[in-house]
């Protein structure tokens, strides 16, 4: 083997790969396609320094995006002004960039436009993957995979279209999505596609179009002919969702959704439900031998709509099918010229022979394989479903099924790949538990991962005492399995998971109380906010299964939420950081409160040990000296101190109360008898 | 009362001001942010003679003492000024008032003058702080109007006169000069021509109130002394009827109290209790009892509630519900009702057979209430600052508090991911602080920062960069991941603030000490020195040792030397890293070949060999240590060696010594006022090292230090927090001891002399002596109660932050959309989608949007 791998890598690097049939090259990982999450997966394990390979069928990366979107407007946001310089904020913002540790390789190189060139995409792929030099072979067209099981284990054993085997311990699917979704209906074959569809909207000039589908596909196409078709209707089984309510980017854009406006004004489009099983497309049977040829064939272009339930058998109806004949004001009652199915891709299971089947995923249509919480095949160890495709995990809730999503589920993947095989923990930080507080602000304020991928990843932070461990991006749904997966142990101290959530309720969301400002009344926010979970044990399956109604994760020992921000800065010293730091303290058990110097002198001396911070850094020598005599400020924390402890004066510096109450002077002069 | 009126309404503004959120304290403190008026001697005599109200200070010598008092004297002058009275102080050492201010005896009190002539002069041990100068100078003013009361008799006297013309407001407090004593001589001052005001001492009067004189807690109590046309009992007793006010004793519950006195006894209503309006202000914390009359007996009822009400009276309000209205609506098998408004607006009906039972309800309630009470409002004053905009943080506070201020950053470079290479080349020495906004002990430091940069630049030091990082923004340079080919010199910032030293070719220093400005700008200065400075002339030596550039900055580092026989010797690269390691905090010179062979003779030593300078030690007596193999080992021998035997304790030093682990033996020392004083703190200092040679071994558990009260003010509050009080000066206090949390106080009669400190140490270890107090143990639970979410959502809608129970358990974030069946009916097809977004049910079983 290690001879095949020897020689692989030769091949590799003098770049004249030629695979003769049957021959066959065993590989650590292998990652099928070389798409935006394939590139992605590519990165990490080149700068692991792993032995992997990503195969792609084409000649170039991205191909998908060489046709689609068919109308070459992406609609994923590239905000290349954000008022900011901090990168990893930024990536907020910028939804088309993969990531890298290279400041410049993103995707703002290669467009400036806030809704990008689909074109763009391939090239920035293309870039990607050159820069960061990233071993993709082009044109290795997978046709099987199957599993097999050996001594050393179980690996996968792909097929090209050349009958080379590729051998891989590890296989990462990132194929994307791209086998058209159909509905067989009666007359589906009258249908056209999205995918070959004329875009160029004069050959669409006073036509009557049906559109099937409501989702971003569908909606883009009705908008590119609006100014030449005649009548635009769009029918699916549900109404429209819109992204801007549902905060879920699949759902339809405002950027695509100006038939809302023509719908809404009556001009002549409109959107109908109804279940695509239920429809029949059909023609018209010829009435009868009386009319002449040439009207004959005008009629005969046309498609209607009906329903089965009208409908004898066939594709070809007579007038007494027609739903119109029933209901004189039937909506659809009037014949199209086109009918276009916009109802988006599936992913294309054929390849997957029965030992490395991925079930489709209950969700979604059935239209993506079923993954764990760590996007490994259900029943297919080893294997991992990468990008689109991994989207059956938050379909329709969060951006798994999207670049800007995914890009680091696929960096979640590569850290449980590293732990799993080879024995690298996920990396973490080391906090001092009076810095932990400063740490999730800024987590908070910048973190991208939690913020795009909200409700699926989040921050672990796992408290020891006086430190604590800071995990970044785990998917929460895999927490019962944390320690495994992680390779971090979680101790009696307990653990907190800070998440990004919206609100659940549905309100009106354009509407005067749409915000909370309130920070008590932070767990009403509807917008995107912070919310901690603490727990004095990873939950268990069970509990993750049964959680509440619409939570990610289970009733934690406490919860916290801060409340939404307008500007999502999340610093307010009274709005955000004093609760979140008396959550904290509660979460730990201990004062998390800063002293200055003067302060923690007197506790030092007045108390076995004085507070934690004085403890961590006035005790290290590092006190906050007093900036010149600042007037009592913090009334509250004297009093509070003061009465808790009913015993001397605690934090107030100016004036201590034994001073009031005893009659004790302090006598300036000495009285020495010596 | 001239103006008692006008007084009155201001009283009752800040009342109102305070209900709507602010403190009562900040509507007489805080509006005056003016410093204390100074009088020229000129003014004074003018106030003086033109007749008006002064309180005055003549300042000669400012004392900590001193100086804390002036800060509460500024504070009470707003307040006083409402009554008229002028507060200030005359400062004797620019202009000599007579008397007052050549006599040294009056320097310890502050006068009163009224009329034209010095009214009372108090000492300023019962002046404290504004409480008590507001209460002791409206005593004086009120002289003649606030009776003092000592027995019974007296106050039998009292009522006896009183009688039919005033009635009495008696208060109790348990010290003067307290806040409680101050709201009854405020009160006093506005209702003076009203009521008799009455201040008893404790004892006997309290006896006759009822009172348990153990209890210690304040009170006031209103005798009905004027007669009352309510009364149905004519007064028989010799004494007046007594109300006691129930609430804990402050300005505006005494307020409230007097205003609810003078309410009407009983109201009559002719509406249904729960439609009567819940009290108003200033009552609306006040209960409301409904009885209810029939015109039959409405006489009767209304006798019966007066009587009642009387009980009732300062309790509760009393209303007379007429059923025969249509509006009342109470079922007839209800004869009493009342409403909590501090708990709830709703009405509480029962049914009740005689007034005691009533009475009962509220007596129990009401000490179910006192009990609850206590928790109650000192939860709410803890939901105040728990919940509202008070920062409990005394760090955040400040920060806080200078929000507005914006830091001034002009004079340090702006150090980015971009430039931070390019920045750090540009000067010998880079002094970069990264820092979060967020964080408010950076934040705190970041001021002390720029004052270093101030006073760098003031002084011309140009070979020193100040520079400064945003990790909030620049988060990859914090992470020391800069994304530049050039290698990161630093490790992950992961601790805020932290102060790094860059230097040229050399590796990052870390800067742990104080965080302030003057031991940074200490640290800076020292770090100019290369560390080891290179030493091969004599006069280079000596000017190591004497080096006059860090002694004008005021302070005097520790040196080090390092005596090697030649360069190639192991020891000088041990010698070498632990001088880098030391780099800012101390100044390490090396010396090889004959001269060190010629400094070792000096002092007695062989090569290799350090010598320590530790900056309180004569420089001809170095500690000389062995050459260790490692620096860590030699690094801790010179820590060792640098620390003084018989510290005074200060707060930048106090954790150096602490870690050491000892017994403290603690000297507290006033500040020395002239030259004798000053003489006879080195004699103390002195003799506590006679103990410590004395002792000997013994004594190498015990750290005997000491500690200046007037450079070290914080000291004060530890010794009061010792000993409960002040004791007079000199204290010697014996504290953190390896066996328990006692702390002893050696007897302050007699005279510190090494022997009998010993002596008295022996006891202590015997067990013979009695400990003066204790340490606080304490685990440093959280101060305040987080604002627990899970309750507030458990409360406001139960049931959805619950675990779901197993039957419950599909999926419903999965929903399957297109496989529901909305909208197949034809005839609804336009309808439904006319109706965007909610109509739909993406979810079979919710048929709602889970998403949405």
């Amino acid at each position: 083997m290690d001879l095949n791998l020897l020689c692989f890598i030769l091949l590799v690097l003098t770049g004249c790969v030629r695979s003769s049939p049957n021959h066959h090259h065993h590989i650590e990982y292998c990652v099928l396609g070389a798409g935006p999450a394939g590139l992605q997966m590519g990165y990490f394990l080149s700068k692991a320094q792993r032995h992997y390979i990503i195969l792609e069928r084409n000649q170039g990366p991205g191909s998908f995006f060489n046709r689609y979107p068919r109308h070459r407007k992406l609609i994923s946001i590239n905000k290349i002004y954000t008022g900011r310089q901090n990168r990893e904020f930024n990536l907020r913002h910028d939804w088309n960039s993969l990531l890298s540790h290279e400041p410049d390789l993103l995707f703002k190189r290669v467009s400036g436009e806030f809704y990008p060139p689909a074109d763009a995409f391939p090239r920035y792929l293309a870039m990607f993957a050159t820069e960061l030099s990233l071993r993709v072979r082009y044109g290795v067209d997978v046709g099987r995979i199957r599993a097999v099981q050996s001594g050393s284990g179980r690996s996968y054993v792909l097929t090209d279209q050349n009958a080379s085997d590729y051998s891989c311990s590890v296989l990462l699917v990132a194929t994307g999505l791209w086998v058209p979704q159909t509905v067989d209906f009666v007359g589906s074959d009258l249908v056209e596609g999205y995918e070959s569809i004329s875009t160029n909207p004069d050959d669409y000039r006073d036509q009557a179009v049906l559109i099937l589908g409501k989702g971003n596909s569908a909606f883009e196409t009705a908008q590119s002919i609006l100014g030449r078709a005649s009548r635009v209707h769009m029918l699916s089984s549900s109404a429209v969702r819109l992204a801007w309510q549902t905060h879920y980017v699949g759902d339809l854009r405002a950027v695509n959704n100006e038939l809302l406006d023509t719908y809404q004004l009556k001009s002549l489009d409109g959107l109908v439900e109804a279940r695509l099983e239920k429809i029949v497309i059909a023609k018209r049977k010829e009435q009868n031998h009386r009319s002449c040829g040439r009207k004959k064939t005008e009629r005969n272009g046309k498609l209607y709509l009906t329903l089965t339930k009208y409908v004898q058998n066939g594709s070809v109806v007579s007038g007494e099918e027609l739903a119109g004949h029933h209901i004189d004001n039937f909506p659809t009652r009037k014949p199209y010229d086109r009918v276009i199915r916009c109802l988006g891709f599936r992913f294309n299971f054929s390849v997957f022979d029965g030992s490395a089947r991925l079930p489709p995923s209950e969700n979604a249509k059935g239209r993506l394989p079923a993954v764990t919480a760590w996007y490994e095949g259900e029943d297919a160890p080893g294997l991992f479903v990468l990008g689109t495709a991994s989207h059956s995990r938050d379909y329709r809730s969060s951006a798994g099924g999207f670049v800007h999503g995914f890009r680091y589920t696929a960096r979640a993947v590569h850290r449980v790949l590293e732990q799993r095989y080879h024995g690298n923990r996920w990396p973490s930080i080391t906090l001092l538990t009076t810095q932990l507080l400063s740490w999730i602000l800024k987590r908070v304020g910048e973190a991208s991962g939690p913020y795009q991928m909200f409700e699926v990843l989040g921050d672990v932070i796992l408290l020891r005492g006086s430190h604590c461990d800071y995990v970044e991006e785990f998917p929460i749904q895999a927490l019962p399995q944390f320690s495994s997966l992680s390779g971090h142990e979680v101790s009696s101290h307990g653990l907190l998971v800070l998440v990004m959530q919206y609100g659940k309720k549905k309100i009106d969301y354009l509407g005067r109380s749409r915000a909370e400002t309130d920070w008590t009344k932070a767990w009403r926010s509807n917008f995107l906010h912070p919310v901690l979970y603490f727990y004095d044990r990873l939950p268990t399956d069970k509990e993750m299964t049964l959680r509440p109604h619409s939570w990610p994760l289970p009733r934690p020992r406490a919860l916290h939420h801060m409340i939404e921000d307008f500007l999502t800065e999340w610093d307010g010293p009274v709005s955000h950081v004093q609760p979140l730091r008396r959550f904290l303290e509660h979460c730990v058990q201990t004062d998390l409160r800063s002293f200055y110097a003067d302060s923690c002198f007197r506790l030092s001396l007045t108390h076995r040990k004085p507070p934690l911070f004085c403890r961590q850094r006035y005790l290290q020598q590092q006190g906050v000296a007093r900036r010149h005599r600042q007037p009592q400020h913090a009334h509250a924390a004297g009093l509070i101190a003061a009465e808790r402890q009913a015993g001397p004066a605690q934090s107030d510096p100016a004036f201590p109360s034994f001073l009031a109450q005893a009659e004790a002077s302090v006598s300036s002069g000495l009285k020495l008898d010596l | 009362m001239r103006c008692a009126e006008n007084l009155l309404s201001i009283m009752w503004m800040c009342i109102a001001a305070f209900l709507l959120g602010t403190r009562l304290g900040g509507c007489a403190e805080t509006a005056n942010t003016s410093e204390l008026i100074e009088f020229a001697a000129a003014d004074f005599y003018e106030k003086l003679h033109s007749g008006k109200m002064m309180f005055i200070y003549f300042e000669y010598k400012v004392s900590p003492t001193i100086s804390l008092f002036l800060v509460e004297l500024e504070k009470s002058a707003e307040a006083l000024q409402d009554y008229g009275i002028l507060v200030g102080k005359v400062n004797c050492n620019r202009e000599v008032v007579h008397t007052y201010c050549t006599d040294q005896r009056l320097m310890h009190s502050v006068f009163l003058f009224r009329g034209g002539k010095e009214f009372l002069g108090l000492d300023l041990d019962t002046v404290f702080d504004v409480n008590s100068i507001v209460s002791e100078v409206l005593f004086a003013i009120l002289r003649e109007e606030v009776k003092y009361v000592h027995t019974d008799t007296d106050l039998m006297a009292m009522e006896k006169a009183a009688r039919g013309k005033k009635d009495i407001v008696l208060g109790y407090v348990h010290s003067l000069g307290t806040q409680e004593h101050r709201s009854i001589m405020e009160t006093a001052y506005v209702y003076g021509s009203k009521y008799q005001f009455i201040l008893i001492t404790g004892g006997p009067v309290l006896k006759q109130l009822g009172v348990n004189e153990s209890s210690h807690s304040s009170g006031v109590w209103f005798l009905h002394c004027r007669v009352h046309s309510g009364f149905t009992t004519p007064m028989t007793s010799e004494r007046c009827p007594v109300t006691p006010m129930r609430k804990p004793l402050s300005t505006l519950s005494l307020h409230s109290f007097l205003q609810l006195i003078e309410a009407p006894l009983v109201s009559e209503v002719y509406d249904d209790p729960s439609t009567v309006q819940p009290p108003q202000f200033p009552y609306q914390h006040t209960p409301q009892v409904f009885l209810f009359s029939r015109p039959v007996t409405e006489h009767l009822d209304l006798d019966t509630a007066t009587a009642l009400a009387w009980r009732l009276r300062g309790l509760a309000q009393l209303l007379l519900v007429h059923r025969q209205s249509p509006a009342v609506k109470t079922p007839d098998e209800y004869n009493v009702a009342y409403r909590l408004p501090e708990k709830s607006l709703d009405v509480k009906y029962l049914t009740l057979h005689n007034m005691d039972e009533v009475l009962e309800l509220f007596t129990n309630e009401d000490k179910a209430e006192d009990k609850e009470e206590g928790g109650d409002e000192g939860l709410e004053d803890e939901e105040d600052n728990a919940h509202s905009g008070e920062l409990d943080d005394e760090v955040a506070a400040s920060v806080y508090e200078n929000r507005g201020n914006l830091l001034d950053s002009d004079l340090f470079t702006q150090i980015r991911s971009d430039n931070f290479h390019t920045a750090v080349a540009r000067s010998g020495l880079t002094v970069v602080l990264f820092y979060l906004k967020w964080d408010a002990v950076s934040m705190a430091f970041f001021s002390s920062f720029i004052d270093v940069a101030q006073s760098l630049a003031d002084s011309e030091v140009d070979d020193i960069q100040m520079g400064s990082v945003d990790c909030g923004e620049w988060t990859d340079l914090c992470a020391a991941q800069s994304g530049a080919a050039l290698p990161v010199l630093f490790q992950p910032i992961t601790a805020f603030p932290t102060v790094l030293v860059f230097f040229p070719q050399e590796p990052v220093l870390h800067y742990r000490g104080m965080l302030g400005s003057e031991a940074l700008h200490r640290f800076i200065m020292l770090c100019r020195f290369a560390a080891p400075v290179l030493l091969s002339r004599q006069e280079e030596v000596m000017s190591f040792l004497q080096d006059e550039s860090s002694q004008a900055a005021g302070y005097r580092p520790d040196r080090v030397l390092g005596l090697f026989k030649a360069q190639t010797d192991i020891g000088v690269s041990v010698f070498t890293e632990a001088a880098k390691s030391l780099r800012g905090e101390v100044m390490t010179g090396l010396l090889t070949d004959g001269l060190a062979e010629k400094w070792a003779a000096d002092h007695t030593a062989d090569l290799p060999v350090v010598l320590v300078f530790p900056s309180w030690r004569k420089q001809t007596h170095p500690s000389s240590l062995p050459v260790s193999s490692s620096a860590e080992e030699l690094l801790t021998h010179i820590n060792d060696a640098r620390l003084h035997p018989m510290p005074e304790l200060t707060v930048e030093n106090l954790p150096s010594f602490l870690s050491l682990g000892k017994s403290l033996l603690l000297l507290f020392v006033g500040e020395e006022e002239d030259e004798i004083g000053h003489r006879q703190n080195q004699a103390l200092v002195e003799e506590m090292k006679q103990v410590v040679e004395l002792g000997g071994v013994r004594m190498e558990r015990y750290l005997a230090c000491w500690i200046h009260l007037g450079r070290t003010p914080a000291g004060m509050s530890v010794l009061g927090s010792y000993l409960g009080s002040l004791p007079p000066l000199p204290a010697l206090v014996h504290t953190h001891s390896l066996s328990g949390d006692e702390v002893y106080q050696y007897p302050p009669s007699s005279p510190i002399v090494a022997p009998s400190v010993l002596q008295w140490l022996q006891r202590i270890e015997e067990g013979t002596e009695t400990p003066a107090g204790m340490l606080v143990e304490d685990t440093w639970l959280p101060e305040v109660e987080f604002y627990d979410f899970l309750k507030i959502i458990d409360m406001q809608e139960p049931g959805s932050a619950k675990q779901r129970t197993p039957e419950g358990e599909e999926d419903d974030n999965d929903e399957e959309v297109d496989e529901d069946n909305v909208n197949v009916e034809d005839e609804t097809w336009e309808k439904a989608a006319a109706v965007p977004s909610y109509s739909s049910a993406p979810d079979t079983k919710h048929n709602t949007h889970s998403e949405l």
